[in-house]
């Protein structure tokens, strides 16, 4: 069975990786398959790991949590959206959801997103950190701090939307872009890495478990 | 005329395969010399195509694809090793561990499904080996509903490891899997006051109160150390918020690639304690811990790949600067 | 005459031996004397309730013991716990020598406490006198947070200003956005073309604002779409999503006074799986080869396989999203890129709604309060650290303290 099963996964890596070549129907049939695996995979999964596993266990267990009988009314209520003339109650359940999202985000964000990173930007520009002797850093930590504060700066200015990006302010806004874009670069880079990885691991699928090529 | 040019191709790649599966002697390993004949040729054949790209012969996107396939799949069989070198932020998360007590508690937080399994699956296994090896206490839990099985395979490796086997580690005293919670965030804000409340049992249905691990453990106050391993959201960014800001939980994450640039800004702030980024964190981690393992096997076709990136973002760029210049001479 | 002393043969021999005995019961005097040299115990021993958390933790203070001076003397201390008015003390930590703190995580609210450490020795344990006691209390307010709390609402109050400012119909200057006007240029060129248009909302959920961003230019996207009798696709990865648009959708249509020419088919649900969803999206682009794809909202690693297909089939792409780990791949692969908050400023931009401008507005108050800090921070620290000064030190100080949290 677990060769057959390895026999049916390289099939469809391999038919994945023709539409590098062309379109193709070896493509199309096994990208049917995977949408359609998939879409029943979250269904089965959501079905046993939430509504059965969570809401269903949790309120026939010994010590119920009729809590959850909360949140399976509300998640009736957003299904009544499929039936059109009372599909207006489903607006109420996902009002909740934008609503709680939006409150809990609030703080988190702001808090761990902005504060902290504006504090983590107040460097000595000569130093290495606050209290310790000028010019004891060395070149790289000299740089790095003016980059950072520069770059987080400018970045800023390039995102204020209240003012036309003209004269000093477009300047420190072109700076801010170039350092945002230079960022995306080094991004690129490592998610270049992890593609890659994802190859890397498939490619040793093929050509190590089911080719048995491989040491 | 295409279609059967289509249908040769396809027929001529199943009788490649076919000879490689039925054929080919395995396993197939290539000498030092014929590892860098290949290299030598792989090289020439990237010269001649910059040539022919000055020349304004510009290759198709097929060739590139072809030359990252052959720079992935040609290490796996050569015998040449690859340094690697410790960064700072893979140093910390092994110290931080390092620096835990015998018995100490560690929460480990599964936020990935298989699809990211070959960049954080090694460093789950690695960051298992070194706690079980320090007997330190694994409670592990899962936002992604794979997660937990995720971590049962990392668990399973690292459980045969030798210096492991020895110590005779039972599941529900040594480590425990608490499973898979829907909510998200809100799964890890309850978890700030109590654990039980969003895991009632753990996998094998034993009631929390009835693990002798999760004794004394009610909420994050009673965690040492926390290691996420991520690939999206929910992940590090909703751990860093809630449980570290919040909670003042003392985290490390291993993340995907694509996460791991997202993380720094984190991990200056010292809202993290230590990041395995990628592939090369995982690798990294590795030999930190002095155990090799599949990411350190994996970074030899990463480099390779990525020597073939930048030759080709170089043919690229040269094309592309070429062509601005010829469009300029005609005008 | 002579007399002679009589010689005592076993008198040397005996005092040998007694002054072996002695020196050998002194060594083992000392040794006992060593082994049982008691240490000071600690002194001022002080519990504390931890601030600002729900009562589950009590703090311990102690003076350390006057023999704690780097010798052999103290090697630690053990921290002890018992109920107001109880004698059964029970261990509840330790503490290296050198250390006079303790946190007692295991504690109940409302419940009285007291402390007694122990300087530990290689005989045994010195105790201290027992601690005040202490109740551990719930804080309903984290005082700690202050600054956070009054910098959110100095935003939360512009926001709002600027949101009744735009109510009263006032004009809010937001600058030009150069992918907006592509986005007419995209739409003119599929009509052109005789092609449709593919619009991708993402992959997230109507709770996440960069959604609702998406939805909202779609709204301005159908209109166009409506009034120039062209198609549109738009595969879904959500239900509620797929819902919402085809309401967006119908409204234009509606608007366009062209009701009749929508059709529930123009947005399709396909699967929730991230790459399920992406190898339906690019088999559509490839088969129906629409001549302009809209990527507006939140992506994850389907970002570059998107742009990459479209780019392969010629079509002109536009993206936008909020997610730094995917706008290096819509910048270097689509031919224009909302980057970030570009995106809910387009959103705000094509509206027009009042609530979405006065937010924008009120995010850069909130922006400028950043850079001033910044500016202030950065100059100040520079300034202290080489100079000194009193004034740019306190200045330093105080801006660090308005930005940091302490937990």
């Amino acid at each position: 069975m677990e060769i057959f099963g390895t026999w049916v996964a390289a099939f469809l890596t391999l038919g994945i990786i023709s539409f590098l070549y062309r379109d193709n129907p070896w493509y199309k049939v096994c990208e049917s398959i995977f949408v359609g695996i998939s879409a029943g995979y979250w269904f089965v999964t959501l079905f046993f790991d939430n509504i059965l596993g969570l809401f269903w266990a949790g309120i026939t267990r010994e010590d119920p949590n009729y809590m959850l009988l909360v949140g399976a009314v509300l998640g009736v209520m957003m299904l009544l959206r499929l039936v059109p003339s009372i599909g207006w109650i489903s607006r109420w359940p996902l009002s909740f959801v934008v609503g709680a999202t939006a409150g809990f985000y609030l703080i988190n964000y702001f808090s761990s997103n902005v504060m902290l990173q504006v504090s983590s930007t107040l460097l000595p520009l000569l130093s290495p950190g606050f209290g310790q002797p000028l010019f004891s850093s060395s070149l790289y930590d000299v740089v790095g701090n003016i980059i950072v504060a520069a770059g987080t700066f400018t970045g800023l200015v390039y995102f204020f939307f209240s003012k036309e990006h003209k004269g000093a302010f477009g300047h420190a806004a072109k700076i801010g872009i170039w350092t945002i874009m230079i960022t995306f670069g080094a991004s690129f880079g490592y998610t270049v890495m992890s593609r890659m990885s994802l190859l890397i691991g498939r490619m040793e699928f093929i050509f190590g478990n089911w080719l048995g090529m491989i040491r | 005329m295409m279609m059967r040019k289509d249908f040769l191709v396809y027929l001529a790649v199943l009788v490649v395969f076919l000879l490689l599966y039925f054929v080919i002697p395995k396993p197939v390993v290539f000498s030092t010399a014929v590892s860098s004949i290949i290299i030598g040729l792989i090289v020439l054949s990237l010269i001649f195509i910059l040539i022919r790209t000055i020349r304004g012969k510009l290759v198709g996107r097929r060739t590139v694809f072809l030359f990252v396939g052959i720079a992935v799949v040609l290490p796996f069989f050569m015998t040449i090793s690859q340094p690697i070198v410790l960064s700072p932020e893979v140093k910390l998360v092994y110290d931080s561990v390092s620096e835990l007590k015998s018995g100490s508690r560690v929460l480990v937080s599964f936020d990935y499904d298989p699809a990211s399994a070959p960049e954080l699956q090694p460093m789950a296994e690695s960051f298992f080996r070194l706690c079980l090896e320090r007997d330190l206490k694994i409670i592990i839990m899962g936002l992604w509903p794979q997660g937990p099985q995720q971590a049962e395979l990392a668990l399973q490796i690292a459980l045969q490891d030798p210096d492991v086997v020895k110590k005779n580690l039972q599941r529900g005293v040594d480590y425990v899997n608490l499973g898979f919670q829907t909510g998200n965030e809100f799964v890890i804000q309850r978890m700030g006051t109590s654990f039980k409340s969003m895991f009632p049992r753990d996998t094998r249905g034993v009631l929390y109160d009835s693990i002798p691990l999760l004794k004394d453990v009610s909420n994050f106050s009673n965690i040492d150390y926390s290691f996420n391993l991520s690939a999206g959201y929910p992940g590090t960014v909703e751990w860093v918020q809630v449980a570290v800001d919040r909670y003042g939980l003392k985290l490390g994450t291993g993340n995907t690639g694509v996460q791991a640039t997202g993380m720094y800004p984190y991990l200056r702030a010292g809202q993290l304690k230590g990041l395995l980024g990628g592939l090369s964190g995982a690798a990294e981690f590795e030999k930190a811990t002095n155990k090799i393992g599949q990411a350190t096997f994996y970074m030899l076709p990463q480099s390779f790949s990525h020597i073939i990136v930048i030759i080709f973002i170089i043919i690229g760029n040269a094309a592309y600067f070429l062509g601005e210049k010829k469009k300029k001479k005609e005008q | 005459m002579t007399v002679t002393r009589k010689s005592k043969p076993f008198l040397t021999p005996i005092i040998l031996v007694l002054v072996f005995l002695v020196f050998l019961s002194a060594s083992l005097f000392a040794q006992e004397t060593a082994s049982g040299i008691s240490v000071a115990p600690p002194a001022n021993v002080v519990a504390s309730d931890f601030n600002y958390d729900r009562g589950e933790q009590a703090e311990v203070r102690w003076k350390l013991s006057s023999d704690d001076n780097g010798s052999a003397g103290v090697i630690g201390y053990e921290i002890f716990r018992a109920g107001v008015g109880s004698e059964d003390f029970v261990s509840v930590g330790l503490a290296l020598p050198g250390e006079s703190y303790f946190l007692d995580k295991d504690v109940q609210k409302g419940v009285g406490y007291v402390y007694k450490v122990a300087a530990l020795y290689s005989g045994g344990q010195s105790f201290s006198d027992v601690s005040n006691a202490v109740i551990p209390e719930l804080e309903m307010i984290n005082w700690n947070l202050l600054n956070l709390f009054i910098i959110g609402l100095l935003i939360a109050a512009s926001v709002i200003y600027f949101i009744s400012h735009a109510k009263k119909g006032r004009k809010l200057f937001i600058r030009k956005i150069a992918g907006l006007e592509a986005i007419d240029e995209a739409i003119g060129r599929a009509t052109e073309m005789g092609r449709p248009i593919l619009f991708i909302p993402g992959i997230n959920d109507m709770d996440d604002v960069q959604t609702i961003a998406g939805i909202t230019i779609l709204g301005r996207v159908a209109r166009m779409v409506a009034d120039y009798d062209i198609k549109i696709n738009m595969p879904v990865s959500r239900s509620i999503v797929m819902t919402t648009a085809r309401e967006t959708i119908k409204e234009a249509y509606a608007g366009a006074g062209r009701p009749d020419a929508y059709n529930d088919d123009m947005v399709r649900y396909v699967t929730d799986e991230q790459f399920g969803y992406v190898a339906a999206v690019d088999g559509i682009m490839v088969r129906e080869k629409p001549a302009t794809c809209f990527y507006l909202g939140a992506f994850f690693a389907e970002s570059l396989i998107l742009a990459e297909t479209g780019n392969s089939i010629g079509a002109i792409q536009i993206a936008g999203t909020a997610q730094p780990a995917q706008l290096p791949f819509f910048v270097a692969a689509c031919d224009y890129t909302l980057i970030g908050e570009e995106l809910f400023a387009a959103s705000a931009y094509l509206s027009n709604e009042p609530k979405q401008l006065g937010s924008l507005k009120g995010q850069d108050i909130g922006k400028s309060l950043a850079m001033i800090i910044i500016i202030i921070g950065v100059i100040s620290a520079t300034i202290s650290r080489a100079w000194g000064g009193s004034f740019f030190i306190w200045l330093s100080e105080f801006v660090n303290k308005i930005s940091t949290i302490q937990n």
